[in-house]
C-alpha cells in the first residue's frame, strides 16, 4: 500500500503555503495591495493624498511583492523542508531584506530629506514588511486550518457517498445469483468487492497513484457488468504519458458509479461510458461520456451530491488550478476535470 | 372441492439477467413446501405485458428500478388485465417510500431477498388482493411513460410523446397518434393534471399535445366564428373554445 501523502497547503495546517500555486499568489497580491489601499486611507487627510499615498506605496511594494514572490517561488522546496517557525521567520527575513535592498536601490525615488530621516524611513518599512508578510502567513494558517476541517468533513462524505446502498444490495444480489452455477466468478466478485470497498473505508488520504484508482475503477465496473452484462460498455482511452500521475483517491470510481446508475442503467440496450485520460503539459485532463435517457429532465438528487463533493475536494486540494465541467446533452452526459499533472517526483 | 391445492402461477419481471435466475433458484426451494409453477420471465415492461396476457399468473414478482418504466407505472398498467395478478415488489434500498407500501399493504421483499420472507410473501399472496389503481397512482406522483391501451385481450403501450391528441368521445377517450387511434377508459380532467406539462387543453372534450401544435386558422364556419387548431400529422383541424382564445396569443409570441 502507497503510504498517505499531503501536498498542499490544505493538508498541512502547520506549514507554509505554497508558493508555487496560483491561487496563493493571487491571494497575496490582492490582500497586500488590499493592506496598502487601507494604510493609504488611513494616513491621508484628504482622497488627493490617499492617491499619492497609494502611488508611493506601490512605488515600493509592486517590486518588493514580484522579487518576493519569485524567490519565494525558487525557495519553495527549501522552505517545505523547515518547521513552520523556521519558515515563517525566513520568509518574513527574505521579505524584509528585499524591502531594505529595493528602498536603498530605488533612493531618490523616495523623497531624500536627510540621512537620519530615511533611515528611520527605511525601518519603518522593514517593520511594515515583517508585519505584513506575518500577518498573510497568519492568514493562510487560519484559512488551512478552516479547511483542513472542510476537507475532513468532505472526507467523510466521500465515504458515505462511497457506498451506495443500491450498488451495494444489487451486487450481494447478482454474486448471490452465481454462487451456485459459477462459484469461482463469485469468488473473484466477493474479492473485488472487498477491494472497493477496503479503499472507500480506508484512511482518507490526499494522492494515490492514477494506476491504483484505475485498477479499483475497473474492478467497479466489473461487478457492475456481472449485473448488466452487455449492457455495460466502459471504453478506455488513457494516454500513456498520464499513467505515472498521482490523483485525489475515489476520484474516477464515483464518476462512472454516477455514469452507471443515472445514465447507462436507465437505458434498456444500455451503452458506452468513455473514459478519456490526457497529460497535456502539466495538465491532467479527465473527461467521462455516457448516454443517458433522453428524457429525464431532472437529474437525480444523489448524482448532484456525489459530484459536488468531488467539485469541493478538488476545490481545497488544488484550489484554483484545477477545473470542473458538466456539459449536459439531450441525451449524452460529460464530465470534464482538469487538475495538475504530478507525478512521484513532486510530492 | 379439490383437495389438492392449484399451484400458484408465479412470473417475475427484472432488467437483470442475474437478478431473475437468483428469484428462480429460491421460487425453486420453495418449490419443496408451496406448490408452485413458474410461468415466466420478463426483462422489459412490454415483454411482460405482452407474456402476462398470454399466460396469466396469480402472482408477479416485479423490481422496482427498471429502465424505460418504472415497476409502479408497469402495475398501474397490469391492471388493465382481465384478472390482474398480486404483485410482489422487489427493491434493493429506499428507492421508494416502503412505508408508504406497508401503509396500503402492498408486499415487497428487500434485495437480496432472503427464502423465508420469499416464501411468506407468496403464502400471503394467495390470499392478497390486487392493489388499486388509485394507491398506485398514488405512490407514483410523476406522470406515465405512457398510457396502456386494452385491446382484443391485450395490452398496448403508448408512448406519451407519440400521442397528438386526447378527445373524450361518449364513456371513452380517444387516444390519436400519428398512425391510428385507440380506446381508453379514464377521466380527461385526471389526464390532463397528470400531463400538465406535454398536454394543454383546447376545448372542454380535448386535449393536444403541445409539441405537436403546428398553427390556428379561423372557422370557416359562418356561425362558429372562432380559431381552429391545427396539429402536425393531423388532416382534420380541432376547434379551439372560446375560453381558449389566449393560446393562439402564446403561440404566436413563441
Amino acid at each position: 500500500m502507497n503510504k498517505p501523502r499531503s501536498i498542499k497547503q490544505n493538508a498541512y495546517p502547520d506549514a507554509v503555503p505554497d508558493f508555487r500555486n496560483l491561487g496563493v499568489a493571487l491571494r497575496i497580491l490582492l490582500l497586500s495591495n488590499a493592506f496598502a489601499l487601507f494604510k493609504a486611507v488611513i494616513d491621508g487627510s484628504n482622497w488627493g493624498e490617499v492617491l499619492a499615498h497609494l502611488i508611493e506605496s506601490a512605488s515600493l511594494l509592486t517590486p518588493v511583492l514580484l522579487t518576493s514572490m519569485l524567490l519565494l517561488w525558487v525557495m519553495q522546496p527549501q522552505l517545505k523542508r523547515l518547521n513552520y517557525v523556521q519558515a515563517s521567520v525566513a520568509i518574513s527575513l527574505v521579505v524584509m531584506l528585499l524591502t531594505l535592498a529595493i528602498f536603498n536601490f530605488s533612493g531618490d525615488l523616495f523623497e531624500p530629506v536627510d540621512d537620519d530621516d530615511r533611515r528611520f524611513d527605511a525601518m519603518q518599512y522593514a517593520l511594515l514588511a515583517i508585519l505584513v508578510s506575518q500577518m498573510l502567513l497568519f492568514y493562510f494558517r487560519w484559512r488551512a486550518q478552516v479547511l483542513s476541517q472542510a476537507l475532513h468533513d468532505a472526507r467523510l462524505q466521500v465515504l458515505r457517498a462511497r457506498i451506495r446502498p443500491h450498488f451495494l444490495f444489487n451486487t450481494l444480489n447478482a454474486v448471490l445469483s452465481i454462487v451456485r452455477t459459477q462459484p469461482k466468478l463469485a469468488e473473484t466478485a466477493l474479492e473485488d468487492m472487498a477491494d472497493l470497498f477496503r479503499m472507500a473505508m480506508s484512511e482518507a488520504k490526499d494522492l494515490v497513484p492514477l494506476r491504483q484508482e484505475i485498477k479499483l475503477s475497473e474492478q467497479y465496473l466489473a461487478l457492475e457488468k456481472l449485473r448488466m452484462g452487455e449492457r455495460l460498455q466502459p471504453v478506455w482511452q488513457i494516454d500513456e504519458a498520464a499513467m505515472d500521475a498521482w490523483i485525489p483517491p475515489l476520484l474516477l470510481q464515483p464518476l462512472l458509479e454516477n455514469a452507471v446508475y443515472h445514465g447507462v442503467e436507465t437505458l434498456r440496450s444500455g451503452g458506452q461510458i468513455i473514459i478519456a485520460l490526457r497529460r497535456i503539459g502539466k495538465q491532467l485532463n479527465l473527461t467521462i461520456v455516457n448516454p443517458c435517457q433522453p428524457t429525464d429532465v431532472s437529474p437525480h438528487l444523489g448524482n448532484k451530491l456525489a459530484l459536488k463533493n468531488i467539485r469541493e475536494r478538488l476545490e481545497l486540494l488544488f484550489d484554483v488550478e484545477a477545473s470542473y465541467q458538466v456539459y449536459a446533452a439531450r441525451d449524452s452526459y460529460k464530465i470534464a476535470i482538469t487538475l495538475p499533472y504530478l507525478h512521484k517526483g513532486e510530492l | 372441492m379439490s383437495t389438492i391445492e392449484l399451484a400458484l402461477r408465479v412470473f417475475i419481471v427484472d432488467d437483470e439477467q442475474p437478478a431473475r435466475n437468483r428469484l428462480r433458484e429460491l421460487l425453486e426451494d420453495c418449490n419443496n413446501q408451496l406448490a408452485l409453477d413458474i410461468v415466466g420471465e420478463a426483462g422489459s415492461p412490454q415483454e411482460a405485458l405482452d407474456k402476462l396476457a398470454e399466460t396469466p399468473a396469480d402472482v408477479v414478482l416485479m423490481d422496482i428500478r427498471m429502465p424505460e418504466m418504472n415497476g409502479l407505472e408497469l402495475a398501474r398498467h397490469l391492471q388493465k388485465l382481465d384478472k390482474p395478478p398480486v404483485i410482489i415488489f422487489t427493491t434493493a434500498y429506499d428507492e421508494y417510500a416502503l412505508q408508504a407500501f406497508e401503509l396500503h399493504a402492498i408486499d415487497y421483499l428487500l434485495k437480496p431477498i432472503r427464502l423465508g420472507r420469499l416464501f411468506d410473501a407468496l403464502n400471503r399472496a394467495r390470499s392478497a388482493v390486487p392493489i388499486q389503481t388509485a394507491v398506485l397512482q398514488e405512490l407514483l406522483p410523476e406522470a406515465r411513460k405512457q398510457l396502456s391501451i386494452h385491446e382484443r385481450g391485450k395490452i398496448h403501450l403508448v408512448p406519451i410523446e407519440q400521442i397528438l391528441f386526447l378527445r373524450a368521445e361518449l364513456k371513452y377517450i380517444t387516444v390519436r397518434t400519428a398512425q391510428r387511434e385507440y380506446l381508453i377508459e379514464e377521466s380527461l380532467t385526471a389526464l390532463e393534471q397528470e400531463f400538465a406539462a406535454q398536454m394543454v387543453r383546447i376545448h372542454r372534450n380535448c386535449l393536444v399535445a403541445k409539441s405537436a401544435i403546428v398553427g390556428f386558422e379561423k372557422s370557416s364556419d359562418e356561425s362558429a366564428s372562432n380559431w381552429m387548431v391545427k396539429l402536425r400529422g393531423v388532416d382534420e383541424a380541432l376547434p379551439l373554445s372560446r375560453r381558449q382564445n389566449v393560446l393562439v396569443k402564446e403561440f404566436g409570441k413563441n
